[in-house]
This record gives C-alpha cells, sequence and structure tokens, in this order.
C-alpha cells in the first residue's frame, strides 16, 4: 500500500536530498547500533537507581530519564536499534532470498511453473499477514530467530512479484536469446544473465523490506509477541510503560519516535533510489 | 464477460481452497490438545478421550479435512473451544464494532484525503507537494499503535474531551477512528495528488483546454475520471483490510472489534475462532478483489473483460 502513495518523490533535485535524508537517517541507526556500548555507560537491562522513586524524569546522568523499573531510557534505546537492526535485516534477507528466487524461476520459465507460484503468491498474499503471523509466533517455540523468520516467511510475496515482472521483461532483450542460442543452461541464464539485471531493483526491495520488517516487528512486539525478553526491543518498550503515560509521557513517545524515524529513513533510500535508478537508466 | 466472472470466481474459490488447507496444517502443527482445551488441564483420561472421538481427532487427516471442508461448504465455521458459541455468530457479532470503526475511519481519511489531492494536485512542485509527500511518508511510517497511545495522552488524559478507551458511544469512536483515519487521508492525498497530477499533464486535458472546456468539468468528469481507476483498486483492498480488523488499533483502544478477537483466539489457542477470523478476512479480500475488477469496466469503458 505504501508503495503506491510514495513512489516518485518529485524533481531530480528532489529525490536527491530527500535519499540523502534517508542515508543521514539509516547511517545514523547502524552507528548507534554499532556503538551502543560506548554511547551509554548502562547495561541496558540493569537497574541504574540507587533508590527507586518511580521514573525520572530526562536530564542530568540520564539524558533520556530512567523507565518504570529504574532502568535507563537512552541505553534501552541505543541496544534497542541493535535489536531492530537484527530482526529487521534478517527477515528482509530471507524474504529476498525466497521472493528473488520465486520471480525468477517463476518469470523465466513462464507457463505452469509461474502460474503454480504466482497463485502461491495470491494465496499468501490473501491471508491477513499480521494474523498470520501472530499465529506463527506463537505456534514456534520462542527464540532470538523466531520473529525474523516468521516475518521473513510471510513477507516475500511482493519481492516475488516485482522481480518477476522485471525478468518478463530481461527475457525479451537479445543477449538473453544469444546465451540460449550458445546452449547455456537454465540455471547459468538465470545466475549469470537474468540476476545482475536485476540487482538494482532488489536493492530497493532491500530498504523497503527493512523498513516494512522494522515496523512489523515493532507492533508484534507491541503485542507481546518480539523477541524474548531481556532483549530490548522498541515495541515492547512503549506496552510496558503506557499504563504510565500519564506520568512519564516520554517513556512512551521516545520509543516511538525511535521506529518512526528507522522507517523514513529506509522508506527515504528506497523510493529516492527507485527515482535515482529510474534517472540513470531513463 | 460472462465466461471473464466465472475464470475470476473460480480462480478465486481455488485460492480459498488454499487458505482452507493452509488452515488446516497450522492447526494441526498447533502442539496443544484441542481436547485439553475445552476440558481443561485437570480433565481425566476418560472425558478427554469422548471429546477426542467427538471432534473425530482420532479419524485420518484426509477424513478431518474433508468433514472440515463439507462443513464449511455448508456455512458452518465450527465451535469456539472455550465458549462453545458458534464461530459465524461470534464474527457477526464482532463485525459491527469492526465494520463501524473501519467504515467512520474510511470515510473521514478517504473524503479528506481525497480533497488534499485534488486541491494539490494542480500545483505540482509547490509547497503543498513537499507538504504532502512528508505527511505520507511520516503518516505511512509511525507505527499505529503509538499514534493511538499518544491521542489518549492528548485527547483523553491531558484534554480530558474523550474516553480513554472502550467501545458504545459515538463519543469512544472518535480516537481510534482518528488513528486510522489520519494514516488513511494522508495515503488518499497523496495517492490522489499524483494520479490527478499526473493526468493533468497529458495531451488530452492540454486539448481540452485550449479547446475551452471550463475548468471545473475539465476537473472533475475529464481528469479526475482517468485519475480513479488506481484509486479504485487501493480503496477495495482498504474496504477488505479495515473489514477484517485492525488488530493494534483495537488492541489500542480496547475495541471489541474482529482484529482483537482474533488475537484473542491465538492466546487462547481456540483453534476454530482463529481459523474462522482468517477465512473470513481472506474471503473477504477474494471479494474485494473481483469486485474492484468489475467496477473498472464501470469507471473506464475502454476496459474489457477477455
Amino acid at each position: 500500500m505504501a508503495e503506491a502513495a510514495l513512489r516518485g518523490l518529485g524533481s531530480r533535485q528532489r529525490s536527491r536530498r530527500l535519499f540523502a535524508a534517508g542515508m543521514i537517517l539509516v547511517g545514523g541507526l547502524g552507528i548507534v547500533a554499532a556503538a551502543a556500548p560506548w554511547l551509554t555507560a548502562y547495561d541496558p537491562d540493569a537497574i541504574v537507581v540507587p533508590h527507586y522513586a518511580g521514573p525520572l524524569p530526562p536530564g542530568g546522568a540520564h539524558p533520556l530519564g530512567t523507565d518504570t523499573l529504574g532502568r535507563d531510557v537512552w541505553a534501552r534505546l541505543a541496544y534497542g536499534a541493535r535489536t531492530s537492526l537484527f530482526v529487521g535485516g534478517l527477515a528482509m534477507t530471507l524474504s529476498l532470498g525466497i521472493g528473488v528466487t520465486v520471480g525468477l524461476v517463476g518469470g523465466y520459465f513462464g507457463g505452469a511453473v509461474d502460474t503454480a507460484l504466482m497463485w502461491l503468491v495470491d494465496l499468501v498474499l490473501t491471508m491477513p499477514t499480521l494474523l498470520l503471523l501472530i499465529v506463527l509466533a506463537t505456534v514456534l517455540p520462542p527464540s532470538l530467530l523466531t520473529i525474523p523468520l516468521v516475518i521473513g516467511v510471510v513477507g516475500w510475496t511482493t519481492f516475488a512479484r516485482t522481480v518477476r515482472g522485471e525478468v518478463l521483461s530481461l527475457r525479451e532483450r537479445d543477449y538473453l536469446l544469444a546465451a540460449r542460442a550458445l546452449g547455456a543452461s537454465h540455471a547459468r541464464i538465470i545466475v549469470r544473465h537474468l540476476l545482475p539485471g536485476v540487482l538494482p531493483g532488489v536493492v530497493v526491495l532491500a530498504a523497503l523490506g527493512m523498513s516494512g520488517a522494522i515496523g512489523i516487528d515493532a507492533g508484534l512486539s507491541y503485542l507481546g509477541l518480539g523477541v524474548p525478553l531481556p532483549t530490548p526491543s522498541w515495541g515492547r518498550m512503549v506496552s510496558e510503560v503506557q499504563t504510565y503515560f500519564a506520568v512519564a509521557p516520554w517513556l512512551v513517545v521516545l520509543p516511538g519516535v525511535a521506529v518512526s524515524l528507522a522507517v523514513i529513513g529506509f522508506n527515504l533510500v528506497g523510493y529516492g533510489l527507485i527515482d535515482l535508478l529510474g534517472e540513470r537508466r531513463g | 464477460m460472462a465466461a471473464y466472472l466465472a475464470r475470476r470466481v473460480l480462480r478465486a474459490l481455488t485460492t480459498l481452497l488454499g487458505t482452507t488447507l493452509i488452515l488446516f496444517i497450522l492447526v494441526r502443527v498447533v502442539p496443544a490438545d484441542p481436547a485439553v482445551s475445552i476440558a481443561g488441564p485437570k480433565a481425566d483420561p476418560d472425558t478427554l478421550a469422548a471429546i477426542r472421538k467427538d471432534l473425530g481427532l482420532d479419524d485420518p487427516l484426509a477424513m478431518q479435512y474433508g468433514r472440515y471442508l463439507w462443513r464449511l461448504a455448508h456455512g458452518d465455521l465450527g465451535r469456539s473451544y472455550l465458549t462453545g458459541r458458534r464461530v459465524a455468530e461470534v464474527i457477526g457479532e464482532r463485525l459491527r464494532a469492526t465494520s463501524l470503526l473501519g467504515l467512520a475511519s474510511l470515510t473521514v481519511g478517504f473524503c479528506l484525503g481525497m480533497l488534499i489531492g485534488i486541491v494539490t494536485a494542480a500545483r505540482r512542485g509547490s509547497a503543498a507537494d513537499v507538504g504532502v509527500l512528508i505527511a505520507t511518508l511520516v503518516g505511512l511510517s509511525i507505527p499505529t499503535f503509538w499514534l493511538g497511545n499518544v491521542l489518549i495522552y492528548f485527547f483523553g488524559y491531558r484534554l480530558r474531551w474523550l474516553p480513554l478507551g472502550g467501545y458504545g458511544t459515538l463519543r469512544h469512536l472518535v480516537l481510534p477512528a482518528a488513528t486510522l483515519a489520519i494514516v488513511e487521508l494522508f495515503f488518499y492525498a497523496r495517492f490522489v495528488h499524483t494520479n490527478v497530477g499526473g493526468t493533468l499533464a497529458s495531451d488530452y486535458i492540454r486539448t481540452a483546454r485550449a479547446k475551452g472546456v471550463p475548468p471545473l468539468r475539465l476537473y472533475f468528469l475529464h481528469a479526475l475520471r482517468n485519475a480513479l481507476i488506481p484509486v479504485v483498486t487501493l480503496l477495495g483492498l482498504d474496504v477488505a483490510a479495515l473489514m477484517s480488523g485492525v488488530t493494534l488499533t483495537e488492541t489500542v483502544f480496547n475495541w471489541p472489534g474482529l482484529g482483537r478477537l482474533a488475537v484473542q483466539a491465538v492466546f487462547s489457542l481456540d483453534i476454530p475462532l482463529l481459523a474462522g477470523t482468517v477465512l473470513f478476512s481472506a474471503a473477504l479480500v477474494l471479494v474485494a478483489n473481483l469486485v474492484v475488477d468489475l467496477l473498472y469496466g464501470v469507471i473506464d469503458p475502454r476496459v474489457t473483460y477477455g
């Protein structure tokens, strides 16, 4: 759905600017995640207040305050960036792997193989995504890998469709006919001749996949289905403290801002790339 | 036309059949014993055996699947393990709350979004253009559960204008509907903006303008009609998505709709209830797709059904 509304950012200059803004957000997120231990002196799971007297407001030794258990909020946010990138990255890689394979195979072979694969895509698209995710997350044993795997396994359909579309247009090119005439095997044609053709599009899909997976992970964590405790996760930070909204609004606001910035960043990179790549080709 | 319709319906039915198969497999994978779900963990073995026999859980899997399909074909979605009530009945009850929320948010979001999109479309490249883009980006990126909480804080807690959550009066509807409508609004605004803007730049509009077609007529009869086709597609899918329940928003506001019903069913391992809601929303999506396809022909007479 987001795809339809955000495609085409505008003029060349504006696309570049927005893409740059996205790269800054994503880069910042990456730096925070990588440098978390150096950016905060506190353990994200440790109780850091000597005498608990409710959550501390931002300021002083705790730049973003402390939460309802007396833990440092900035430390939890910074380490939460790791969780988000890990879950998003793994889910996106898996979705991309399945989606690109299905798209390449379906688009290249066509016929009954294509029909069967696209029926499968339709089937998964018809199921309510969030419910399917919740069911799988409940049924499978909880571990750090469960959530990224589940998001990845459910989220590949749009990737498959996009890649298939690109393959359908590449398939008719002369160089492919030449490869076939030279007697190249199907596997060779797909890997050596079709895959490089769809790669620029795949980079775009990867960025959009990250934004989607991070948003979904936040939603699942909010429902209590995220990565297992005590790993800090932004979605759960909201659900843990929402009853304290009246006394400590920053506890709810901050993790939501973090999720939003991450999703906006990856969206800008993805949609910016669509424009910049299209401009280079056109 | 009839052949086209028949083919589409057939395809929708095979997809639905696939959904039932996936559901059946998922249900079999769930480690919980349905008999224990019904009778409780302290039930004696005889009771459990009787329940199993009653549900036909000892029969071969193919037979169980066949029986499941047979019942579905007769409109029987089974009974909830926990309450023993008919699943179809429970879904029907929850559908009222869900459709109220869905229709309210969609009406506000779609109408306002269309309006903003149309008004800003004529001014491409202006500040309004950037404004709509940024707002859409933010609207589609912020988590709805978080937006809901922020709205509760301001309008429920600080200003005390509206209740914090729950269901019953019109006042209860405002905040959850607003949460959804905010996202919808920017989404449609940007989409209509881009589409109408693109149409306005096309040759036939220039020709019409040169011929002296009055601006309003040009706008609504010539441009809008052509720009509407993609909007209708999204609207159809959107209606289906909203009708099958918006899990996160319903959870935030304690709204007794289908989305929350499904989540409760998962957490209490109430399999028939869960399978019923999933199947219901899958069917909705398929129907919406079908309706959208047929609407194309109404909006754009050039579309032929081959």
